[in-house]
């Protein structure tokens, strides 16, 4: 116990900086790129070089799915994803909470848009922590128990198991799928709010704006910054749960597939995914387990 | 004067509802006075009419209600308690802004971030012993006489004369988040100094003479209770009476304390 105290004591500047550090890089940095990446299941719609959808909605999964292909293919994935995400967001958590414990709230009484703010950057700590854990354990992990239908995420079915694991199974809407669907809205919402304003008392923090006009400059990139991520990340979650179309979403994921890997590679994929258990309600697996219903009657002029 | 509601010169009544206490670790109490205020009258001037007429509204006999105030022109922060929920100077608030109406109720309560002594009198200690902690002043006592200071550019005494104005009032204090009670004196030392201190310190790094402590200070805010434990809601520079650019200072500070920081770590302790 003293031990430990007397380590926060003499490393305290530093674990507060690095604190404040971790926020911006890796873990800001890595939530635009981020944003960016799944909002293009929306601006893909204007890529001019997706070929394999035939639909405005469709180039935007091809964009996405695109981008997950690049990002799963990079290098010591699994070393880079520990070192430089869950390690920099559990640090910047712990010590977060710890030094959030130390604070109070009076904005009953000094109701001031600071003071407000303050108190919001805490509450979306905490909201933001548990949503990326949530998040993480569901799509990354395999905890699949915790989606609203079970769905196993597969990067090579990234925009359609991520649609099934918001709305639920083959990405048609459920009840648990509104509450999920509810919950990474506020999520993306809070983190995004904990980034902007993060950015904006880091740069007091570190002493880089100190006159009040330069702090009120900087929080206007501040804003800026804010309002453009937000657009991401609310696009970016419209895309997945009003624009996509789950059967449109496995075929173009599986043409990519086969054109990337090959027939072999596709065939064991689909395999390994047959029973997936979202993909059980989709239209176009129902359809080919129908029983031939004989032919379309002839249709007499 | 011009304050509509005295005109006639009419005394009205404006009742006073006032959190009291008997001493350190005694148990808080209200009890509401109904005062008749004249024109212009200030919290002081009623807190002196009831310490004369200890009755309370229901008309039953209290002990006068204690406070603690010096020079009456608020340059000495001593006055400083909560009133209407609001942290400020009581010398300097005028009953005709607060509660301009017979019947109003204006509300104190002492500072919530210091020890009560007294009912409104709160001890402020922990403050002066924050000014000691980053050592704010200008160390010119010796044996000799060290001749005249250094001189000061215009700009500069213009920022340091805004920070000079500080009168360790508390009010940064007590509505900063960050700054909890601590009645335990042996816990000051890690717990959060506060604005005013991290400004003080500003105030004296940039003295010409005093910037011979400035490591020093430096080094007693980088540790646990100093300026990395400001969390930014900026409630200080919004209540000073002063109007001190106290969020200026924190950021000034916090450039230092990065300076300072890398120093450290590169160069060793
Ligand atoms: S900085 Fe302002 S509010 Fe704080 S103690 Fe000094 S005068 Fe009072
Ligand atoms: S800016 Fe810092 S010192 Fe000022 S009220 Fe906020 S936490 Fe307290
Ligand atoms: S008595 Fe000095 S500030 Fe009020």
């Amino acid at each position: 116990m003293t031990d430990g105290q007397g380590f926060l004591q003499r490393h305290y500047h530093l674990l507060r900086r690095l604190h404040s550090l971790a926020g911006v890089v890796p873990i800001g940095a890595f939530m635009i790129i981020h944003l960016t990446t799944n909002s293009s299941v929306v601006w893909g719609a204007l890529n001019g070089r997706a070929h394999i959808a035939e639909s405005a909605a469709g180039r935007g999964i091809e964009t996405f799915q695109h981008e997950v292909h690049f990002i799963n293919n990079l290098p010591l994935l699994l070393l880079t994803e520990i070192g430089v995400l869950w390690l920099p967001i559990a640090f910047h958590a712990i010590l977060g909470v710890a030094f959030a414990l130390t604070g109070s709230n009076n904005v009953s009484r000094y109701g001031y848009q600071g003071n407000k703010r303050y108190a919001l950057q805490r509450l979306t700590g905490y909201i933001g922590f548990l949503f990326i854990v949530y998040h993480v354990a569901t799509l990354r992990w395999g905890w699949s128990f915790l989606t609203p239908a079970g769905t196993t995420w597969s990067h090579y079915y990234a925009a359609s198991t991520l649609a099934a694991a918001l709305k639920g199974a083959a990405g048609q809407w459920s009840v648990a799928g509104v509450i999920v669907s509810i919950g990474y809205f506020i999520g993306v919402s809070a983190l995004v709010f904990h980034f902007a304003n993060g950015l904006w008392t880091a740069a007091i923090t570190w002493g880089l704006t100190i006159s009040q006009a330069a702090q009120r400059r900087w929080g206007y990139v501040c804003s800026c910054v804010g309002a453009v991520l937000m657009l991401a990340g609310w696009s970016a979650l419209a895309g997945f749960l009003f624009v996509a179309d789950y059967d449109e979403a496995v075929q173009i994921e599986e043409r990519m597939v086969e054109q990337m890997y090959g027939h072999e590679y596709l065939l064991e994929l689909k395999e390994k995914f047959a029973d997936r258990p979202e993909i059980g309600r989709s239209a176009v697996r129902q359809a080919a387990t129908r029983p031939y219903p004989g032919p379309a009657p002839l249709i007499e002029e | 004067m011009g304050n509509g509601a005295n005109s006639g010169g009419r005394t009205r009544n404006v009742v006073f509802r006032i959190k009291r206490c008997d001493g350190p670790g005694k148990p808080s109490r209200w009890e509401a006075f109904r005062v008749p205020v004249e024109p212009n009258a200030n919290v002081i001037s009623c807190l002196n009419w009831i310490a004369a007429h200890p009755v309370t509204m229901d008309g039953r006999p209290t002990t006068p209600v204690v406070w603690d105030s010096n020079c009456l022109e608020e340059v000495c922060g001593a006055c400083t308690m909560v009133i209407n929920g609001r942290v400020r100077q009581s010398c300097s608030c005028l009953i005709d802004e607060y509660a301009p109406n017979d019947g109003d109720t204006i509300t104190l309560e002492p500072m919530s971030k210091f020890p009560v002594v007294r009912d409104l009198w709160v001890d402020r200690q922990r403050l002066f012993e924050g000014l000691k902690k980053v050592k704010a002043w200008a160390p010119i006592d010796g044996t000799y006489s060290l001749g005249d200071g250094p001189r000061e550019s215009p700009a500069q005494q213009h920022v340091r004369y805004a920070l000079s104005t500080c009168m360790s009032c508390g009010c940064c204090l007590e509505a900063c988040p960050q700054y909890l009670k601590e009645e335990d004196a042996s816990k000051w030392d890690t717990a959060f100094v506060g604005a005013a201190i991290i400004s003080q310190a500003r105030l004296f790094n940039e003295h010409p003479t005093g910037a011979i402590l400035k490591d020093d200070r430096l080094d007693a805010l980088l540790g646990v209770g100093g300026i990395n434990d400001c969390g930014n809601a900026q409630n200080c520079v919004r209540v000073c009476p002063k109007d001190i650019p106290l969020t200026e200072s924190i950021a000034a500070i916090g450039r230092a304390a990065t300076i300072h920081g890398f120093k450290r770590f590169f160069r060793g302790a």
